[in-house]
């Protein structure tokens, strides 16, 4: 069972199924730095998805379904940018609202378009974004097969968490945007326009859930699925939690995510007399010990520096 | 200062109307473009509901189960604890509820059962709902987070035990064996078929108003949510307060759970998340954390839902636009500035109102006592 090739398929597995979680972590890290906690990461992700895939098929463009795709992401980011800051509505029920609206909206939409309700596979024509082969790293053993023949957007998910990174820390944008996240007040009596900063990250975040959206109808499988995004952008959500809001902690929380979900796929295919139904739990039962892992020791750690005070 | 109050409640009222009002136009209008023939769909959305003694039965049948999760979404919103695991509470205690059932068989006398069942029920909500109450509570972590895959893992429990414990092999479908006869809940009211945890539900609504205005508990509870520093400030047990709250909130989704299986299956055959859950938020929202008006909210909801239902039997609208509707219901009614400004205006205008009668009042009062001091 454990052979080399396995470990390949397995490493392999591990990037494919992080793609997602990655752009998720990354788009709630953007909203985190301007002081918002975005729970929309899964209905934006959904209607993201769709949007692509029918995109997609209209134009028989793969490409312009990834632009339909990061459209329809950014649209529903100022969708919740709008209710929340123009509107003043609790960004706790603001996302539930938009996640319950995006899982009917989906297969409503999905329903108008094709007359199908679970998948789009039969009436839009398949598209996926290419794959890319590295030269020279694929001819590595073991390393190779793990990291090269792998989607587009898996490289550029990993790319973004430089992106972002850099966006956050390096540029005057990014730099108002941490500064309106510790304290909005503070930010708006330098003359920093807070109202601006909150619709730009909300944009932003459309812009990679778009991304993420896109990788799972357009890479991950080639078709439309109901809620096929399935928790992950809550999943994504917990890796932006761990690290605090630290762009390159939360992807590297997001690929521990995307080993666990590789784990229970790769247990699942391999069968046996366990019960699948345990294994499915194995992604979300690690996101709420990770969870509870990082905030005890957070807590502790607070414990001592106020006792440290007295 | 009443005044305000008395302001600010009609408007409150006003504005669920309007948000209501406009949603349901929405969905007129979404009806009336995507169908083929529209007024016949619209017809049968509105007036469906109604067409048939059944199907009036069918809308309490549906509010009963939204009342029990709308009634603990009050609580996890009275102590602004987003806490979503009645979602998942919902379909477990169901779950295990028949598997109880099941297993007691013919053991126990028909009343005596149905109150050891809501029990099992109400208890498998409380445990659940502990796991994320007492992790915000002792670690602080994200309530949502936890609560959302906690209820991923449920369904994945809830289908093990289903496939596992209590599989009926002689059926094709996946479902339990049938329930005892001596735990179903009998029908009530003739035609309509209406279940009889109704009863239950209504005594729920009772009990958790008296709760919520009459006892001393529920009044920390909503200082707890409404004024965190000022509890804090009068020496409130914050923590205790809100996880018993949500503790009180599971046992009620829990209970929801059993009624709904006892009620309306003659066996357990729920394989994926019933939507119960979130159904709850919107009810609670929608009657502003009220459990006074819980069922009201209820009640509508069920009716839009059954109206879909007709549309979705008789045409070719898919039912899933109900939750596109309820999504914008929610925004609209949370929506602070939504009519705000119409609130704000009717406030000033109260308030400059009464300050120019003050003002009068203050002069004729130093007009008098000017008399007086002449006088003297």
């Amino acid at each position: 069972m454990f052979t080399l090739d396995w470990f390949a398929n397995f490493g392999f597995s591990v990037f494919r199924l992080s793609t997602p979680l990655i752009f998720a972590a990354l788009a709630a890290v953007i909203n985190k730095k301007a002081g918002m906690l975005n729970m929309a990461l899964e209905g934006m992700m959904l209607s993201a998805a769709l949007g692509g895939v029918v995109f997609a098929g209209a134009t028989n463009n793969v490409w312009i379904g990834l632009v339909g795709a990061v459209v329809i992401g950014v649209i529903v980011g100022w969708v919740i940018a709008f209710a929340n800051i123009s509107g003043q509505t609790d960004l706790y029920l603001t996302c539930i609202a938009v996640n319950l609206a995006a899982t009917g909206g989906t297969v409503f939409a999905m329903f108008l378009l094709t007359g199908e309700k679970a998948t789009t596979s039969a009436a839009i024509k398949a598209y996926t974004l290419p794959s890319i082969t590295i030269p020279l790293i694929d001819k590595i053993p073991l390393i190779g097969p793990m990291v090269s023949g792998h989607n587009v957007l898996t490289y550029f998910s990993f790319i973004s968490i430089f992106l972002v990174w850099f966006f956050l820390y390096k540029t005057r944008l990014g730099l108002r945007m941490r500064a309106v996240g510790e304290n909005p007040q503070a930010a708006s009596s330098v003359g920093i326009n807070v109202k601006k900063i909150g619709y730009i990250s909300f944009l932003i975040a459309g812009v990679l859930c778009g991304f993420g959206g896109a990788f799972m109808s357009m890479g991950w499988v080639s078709f439309f699925m109901k809620n096929m995004i399935n928790g992950r952008g809550y999943i994504g959500l917990s890796a932006m939690n761990i690290a605090e809001g630290n762009p390159i902690g939360s992807g590297i929380a997001a690929v521990f995510f995307g080993f666990s979900d590789a784990l229970a796929t790769t247990l699942k295919s391999q069968g046996g007399t366990f019960p699948t139904e345990f294994l499915d739990m194995i992604p979300y039962a690690a996101t709420i010990i990770a969870l509870v892992v990082i905030s005890s020791i957070r807590m502790s750690h607070l414990k001592k520096i106020q006792r440290g005070g007295k | 200062m009443n005044k305000t109050r008395k302001i600010e409640m009609t408007v409150e009222l006003v504005r669920i109307l309007v948000a209501v009002a406009i949603a349901y136009v929405i969905a007129l209008v979404t009806l009336f473009l995507i169908s083929d023939d529209p007024i016949y769909i619209i017809q049968q959305f509105v007036l469906g509901p109604f067409s048939s003694v059944r199907r009036v039965g069918s809308i309490i049948n549906l509010a009963i189960p939204f009342t029990f999760t709308g009634l603990c979404f009050c609580f996890m919103y009275a102590v602004n604890k987003f806490n979503l695991s009645g979602e998942g509470i919902f379909m477990f205690s169901g779950c295990i509820v028949t598997l109880v059932a099941i297993n007691l068989g013919e053991g126990l006398p028909f009343p005596l059962m149905i109150l050891v069942l809501l029990i099992v029920g109400a208890v498998v909500g409380v445990v659940v709902t502990a796991i994320p109450a007492f992790l915000d509570a002792k670690f602080n972590s994200n309530i949502v987070v936890v609560s959302l895959m906690l209820n991923s893992i449920l369904v994945f429990l809830s289908i093990w035990v289903l496939k596992y414990q209590m599989r009926d092999p002689s059926i094709g479908s996946m479902g339990s064996y049938p329930l005892p006869d001596n735990a179903v809940l009998p029908n009530i009211f003739g035609k309509f078929r209406i279940q009889a945890g109704l009863f239950i539900a209504i005594i729920a609504v009772i009990a958790v108003a008296i709760l919520f205005y009459k006892m001393v508990f529920g009044y920390k509870m909503r200082v707890v949510g409404s004024n965190p520093l000022f509890a804090k400030a009068c020496g409130i047990n914050m923590v205790g307060t809100i996880v018993i709250a949500q503790l009180i909130g599971g046992a009620l989704a829990g209970m929801g759970g059993a009624c709904e299986i006892l009620g309306n299956y003659d066996r357990y055959k729920w394989v994926a998340s019933t939507q119960h859950g979130f159904d709850g938020l919107m009810v609670a929202v929608l009657a502003r954390r009220n459990p006074i008006l819980v069922p009201v909210a209820a009640l509508l909801l069920a009716y839009i839902r059954i109206g879909a239902d007709v549309v979705n039997s008789r045409g070719d609208i898919p039912i899933e636009f109900i939750t596109v509707i309820q999504g914008i219901v929610i925004l609209l009614v949370a929506a602070e500035e939504f009519m705000g400004r119409f609130k704000k205006n009717m406030i000033y205008k109260a308030a400059a109102e009464g300050l120019d009668k003050d003002k009068k009042e203050e002069v004729k009062e130093l007009m008098s006592e000017d008399g007086e001091g002449k006088e003297q």
